[in-house]
């Protein structure tokens, strides 16, 4: 059959190479038939930068409760949130209640114990002449009574009332002891209501700040209930928490980056001052305390602040990327590119850095190519084509860091 | 013998491809269609396999994580790696969420997890993995986010350092994956105003602020505001064990529910995604009939234009059947040209779409068959007019 | 004078058309017609005859049982030596019979638009089953006998009016058929034309021996008729007709 090339024909049968073609583009690039896109990369070599970052908040090392030690109404307090206070200042008092009436009452009491003691003097004295008295009374009627002169009856009369005189002295003795001892009593007593009337009276132990203001005068507080809490403002350092699984390398004196979210362009230094024995279990993590090299000015407890820590520079170190790294089964490995072709190559690793390299302690030489990017999880028999790139070159202005 | 419907095709063609463009561009529209099902259940099945993980163990007596909601312990999972069987095991958590980059809001699914483990990327388009223990980011590429940019979740600012692709959740949103101490404050931590609000009511109710017990306000309040809540724990397990082996003691010991692949596939295809599957089988069978009556319509049109020649034809001696499978055979063609239209037009337009089209081969074969039985089918009208023509006709009565 | 290749396979038509006592009744019992009554008609090879009939005559069903695409009532039918209807018995594949023993040339030419020229000529021989070279190479034959070979590869609507009506009348002897029935063929034609397509069909006629009927009702062309059948109300007429020579 002979084929005649009219022009409607020519114009036919190339719509219909149009067509074919743009299946077969379709069938080729889409679906089933078409490679996995991926970026390489060769390992580097060079000096590796680990660091270490955690989250922080701001706190005092020293604080302090100042408070009643016995429940009480709050009288006066005479300081507010902020300001400076030295030590001995009085901070607040508790109401006294009836303190200063007992203690007038005991002073009362003291008046009369003293009046006692007077009396019971006077009383010995008295004892003490009845005793002569008596004893002289005795010699005479002895003498009377060796000459016959008066009854034996009487001379019994006058030895009884000596013995008598001897028994006062020994009351009056024993009543004037015992008004020194209730005299004693009472100025203990006045001594302990003196205490307790200087306890009411809150004083600073320290200088410091005062954080917060938790009683007004007349709330009612208990034993233990903060009225007032101070700090030492030059003692502010932060609570850091490392993630455990991150933590590797944490060592006292460690140089520390510090960025506070008030201040969050500014950059502080400051070192490691103490890494806690304690970590938490709970929330897996690892706490250390930073202190600021300089305090800044105007940083408030509880903020939250961001630290990172300077792992020292490791001697030279293979890397890769982290984004090149896979997991297949408990193995960590990456692919490599063996004659255009993805091979899988099991690493052990060492240290990583914030910017996202990981040191390569094991299966891996430098300069060996990697697959860094890939649109879909590899495996071995992948049909992979090599790009610059997989995604677009940013055109729009990122926000800063 | 000559081909008489091609013949007839290639004298006017301009009107069949004309027709075969619009048939194609509503087969084009059915392909899409099967390819947004197929999309779905790709998805779902993405969700399932890019998460890494054999078993899903969830809150008992849920379909969790993502049909339902589940919300476990984050320390079950340590209990996990110590099943027989486990090879590794790791929290996550995922919530729905809006995510904003300047001013701009995008519906993101919010993944908690760590870098490595199951339920985070395996691989990544372009930056890294995160590194530091906050605030850091990795985003689908399907979010429109680049790597450095800052975005916003919740009261946090998180800068995006890695970009990935396919990463979706079942209804197709993309992905933003975090570090889980960040997604658990994001899901389960409250705005400002609410955290004050819940102070005032605890405040204010005598059994928590008790005068005499100094500090158990506060440490009431500071419960309520830290979590340690996940929402599932993805489980991978040795090569040679079975999943169902694995997880039956887990069901069993722990009184927690666990889902191998299988259970999950069924619940996310079979039970999410039934309602859609029906709506668009149904709209399938409606465009099938559609298309149907276009064909018969056209070919019906056709074949009454040619009402003269059929009689000529058949007055001079041509077999009934020759007319038949002529008028058969151009709707065959008009069959055949509106299939590569549509398929050709679907595959480009395809991406287009918000929502994942899949268009797979096998189903582009049997809409070609499909295409075929229908334009047969819809000829016959025109085959029995021109079956019934008089060839009389010709001799003008 | 056109003259059909003699080494081409042109066989002598056989026997013409011969009609013995044809009777066609429509519908039955009460409203019953009778289409035709008795119809008597011979026509012998190498002849063309012409019938005329005013309308309601019984000319069209006369022509339609000639064409074999209606079955008559009764009577005898005998085509290219051939009988194809006696009294109820009927041959049964009409389709055929039509396609290799009948050729027809319509009142318009009815070409099929979407086939060429050639094509056109050549589909009744395809049909009847000869390879399509061959079926080709008759039609131009054809066409060249009839003047338009220089038209073969043109679209028929290309084709000016009197070239179509040749390209039909190509077709219709395409097949060799022993019988032609022509159906108006001059009625759209002005006097030239419409005796030149008499001058065609009488010479076609003699080259191949085909009986050729022309149902016609224009005056141009009847006294070129050496016979004529009348029809009227169902009967046929034998008449002697002028015969005038067409040059």
């Amino acid at each position: 059959m002979k084929i005649s090339l009219n022009p409607q024909k020519i114009l036919f049968l190339t719509a219909g190479l149009l067509i074919l073609s743009a299946i077969a583009f379709v069938a080729l690039r889409s679906g089933p038939l078409a490679p996995v896109m991926v970026t390489v990369e060769k390992v580097k070599e060079g000096n590796f930068h680990a660091e270490l970052f955690g989250i922080g908040t701001v706190e005092a090392r020293r604080s302090w409760m100042i408070g009643p030690t016995a429940a009480g109404r709050v009288l006066s307090v005479k300081v507010d949130v902020g300001e400076r206070v030295t030590k001995g200042q009085l901070l607040a008092e508790m109401d006294p209640v009836d303190l200063d009436q007992r203690m007038a009452s005991l002073d009362a009491s003291l008046d009369k114990a003293a009046s006692a003691q007077t009396a019971a003097s006077a009383q010995q004295k008295d004892a003490m002449a009845r005793l002569d008295l008596a004893t002289s009374n005795m010699q005479r009627n002895q003498d009377l009574a060796d000459k016959n002169f008066i009854s034996p009856g009487a001379l019994e009369a006058r030895a009884q009332e000596k013995i008598s005189a001897l028994a006062m002295i020994q009351v009056a003795a024993a009543n004037t002891k015992s008004a020194g001892q209730e005299l004693t009593r009472l100025k203990a007593e006045r001594a302990a209501l003196q205490q307790q009337r200087v306890n009411v009276r809150l004083l600073s132990p320290v200088d410091g700040v005062v954080t917060t203001r938790d009683a007004e005068a007349g709330s009612t507080v208990v034993a233990g209930q903060p009225v007032l809490r101070l700090i030492d403002p030059a003692s502010l350092w932060i609570k850091l928490r490392i993630d455990q699984g991150r933590s590797a390398g944490l060592v006292p004196h460690l140089k520390a980056q510090i960025s506070l979210r008030s201040q969050a362009q500014d950059r502080f230094e400051g070192q490691v001052e103490r890494i806690e024995i304690l970590s938490d279990s709970i929330t897996e993590e690892r706490i250390a305390m930073v202190s600021f090299t300089r305090s800044p000015m105007g940083i408030s407890v509880g903020e939250m602040a961001e630290v990172t820590l300077q792992l020292p520079v490791s001697a030279k170190a293979i890397s890769v990327p982290n984004a090149s790294l896979h997991q297949q089964g408990l193995t960590t490995g990456v692919w490599r590119m063996v004659a255009g072709k993805p091979v899988f190559a099991a690493v052990r690793t060492g240290a990583s850095s914030l910017d996202g390299q990981v040191q390569i302690l094991e299966g891996l030489q430098a300069d060996q190519e990697i697959v860094v990017y890939s649109q879909k999880t590899l495996n071995a028999d992948s049909h992979v084509q090599v790009t610059p790139s997989l995604v677009k070159p940013q055109t729009r202005q990122s926000a800063a860091p | 013998m000559i081909n008489l419907a091609g013949r007839d095709i290639l004298h006017s063609w301009q009107k069949f491809v004309f027709t075969g463009i619009g048939l194609g561009l509503l087969i084009g529209v059915t392909l899409t269609m099967a390819g947004v099902y197929r999309g779905m259940v790709d998805d779902a099945r993405a969700l399932l396999t890019n998460s890494g993980a054999d078993l899903w163990v969830v809150q008992k007596d849920t379909q969790g994580p993502y049909a339902e909601s589940s919300s476990l312990k984050d320390d079950w999972v340590r209990s996990m790696l110590g099943m027989p069987g486990v090879m590794r095991a790791s929290n996550v958590t995922y919530f729905t969420m809006q995510v904003k980059r300047a001013s701009q809001d995008v519906r993101a699914m919010v993944v908690g997890g760590e870098p490595l483990s199951p339920g985070w990327p395996s691989h990544l388009l372009a930056g890294r993995h995160i590194t530091r223990g906050h605030y850091e980011s990795v985003a689908d590429i399907k979010t429109g986010f680049s790597v450095g940019d800052q975005i916003q979740i919740r009261r946090q600012f998180y800068k995006v350092v890695g970009i990935t692709q396919r990463m979706v959740s079942s209804g197709g949103d993309p992905m933003v994956f975090i570090s889980l101490k960040d997604a658990q404050e994001a899901q389960f931590l409250k705005d400002n105003d609410a955290i004050l609000n819940e102070r005032v009511r605890t405040a204010s109710n005598p059994l928590f602020n008790r005068p005499s017990v100094p500090g158990l306000l506060e440490a009431i309040q500071a419960s309520q505001t830290s979590s340690h809540n996940v929402n599932a724990v993805l489980v991978q397990i040795h090569p040679d064990e079975q999943p169902e082996q694995v997880a039956q003691p887990i069901r069993r010991w722990k009184h927690l529910e666990v889902f191998t692949r299988e259970g999950m596939e069924e619940i996310l295809v079979a039970k999410l995604i039934a309602t859609s599957a029906k709506q668009i089988g149904m709209f399938l069978v409606i465009l099938a009939i559609v298309s149907a009556a276009i064909v018969a319509f056209i070919i019906y049109t056709m074949t009454l234009g040619k009402i003269r020649e059929i009689a000529v034809l058949k007055l001079i001696g041509t077999r009934n059947t020759t007319i038949a499978w002529m008028i058969m055979q151009q709707a065959l063609g008009l069959g055949v040209i509106g299939f590569f239209v549509g398929k050709v037009s679907a595959t480009f337009w395809a991406p287009i779409f918000p929502k994942f089209v899949l268009l797979e081969t096998a189903d582009a074969l049997s809409g070609f068959g499909v295409t075929m039985v229908i334009c047969a089918l819809a000829s016959t009208l025109a085959i029995r007019v021109a079956l019934q023509v008089d060839p009389a006709q010709a001799i003008g009565g | 004078m056109p003259v059909l290749d003699k080494t081409s396979s042109a066989l002598p038509a056989v026997g013409g058309i011969v009609i013995e006592g044809l009777r066609k009744v429509y519908g039955q019992g009460d409203t019953a017609v009778e289409a035709l009554k008795h119809v008597n008609m011979k026509v012998g090879p190498g002849e063309v005859v012409g019938l005329v009939g005013p309308s309601g005559s019984g000319k069209s069903t006369l022509l339609k049982c000639l064409g074999a695409i209606i079955e008559p009532t009764a009577g005898r039918m005998t085509l290219g030596g051939q009988v194809i209807y006696d009294n109820g018995w009927k041959i049964t594949d009409l389709r055929t019979l039509r396609r290799d023993s009948i050729g027809f040339v319509f009142q318009a030419p009815y070409l099929i638009p979407f086939l060429d020229v050639t094509d056109n000529v050549a589909l009744l021989p395809m049909l009847a089953g000869e390879p399509n070279g061959l079926a080709r190479q008759r039609a131009w034959e054809l066409l060249s006998a009839l003047d338009v070979a220089h038209r073969a590869k043109a679209q028929p609507s290309e084709l000016s009016g009197g070239e179509q009506q040749r390209v039909s009348i190509a077709r219709a002897l395409a097949n060799r058929p022993p019988v032609i029935l022509a159906d108006e063929p001059t009625a759209p034609l002005d006097s030239e034309r419409a005796l030149a397509v008499m001058k065609i069909l009488n010479a076609m006629a003699q080259q191949a021996q085909t009986a050729i009927i022309v149902v016609t009702h224009d005056e141009k062309i009847i006294p070129t008729f050496k016979r004529i059948y009348h029809i009227r109300d169902g009967q046929t007429i034998e008449e002697k007709g002028e015969g005038r020579a067409l040059d």
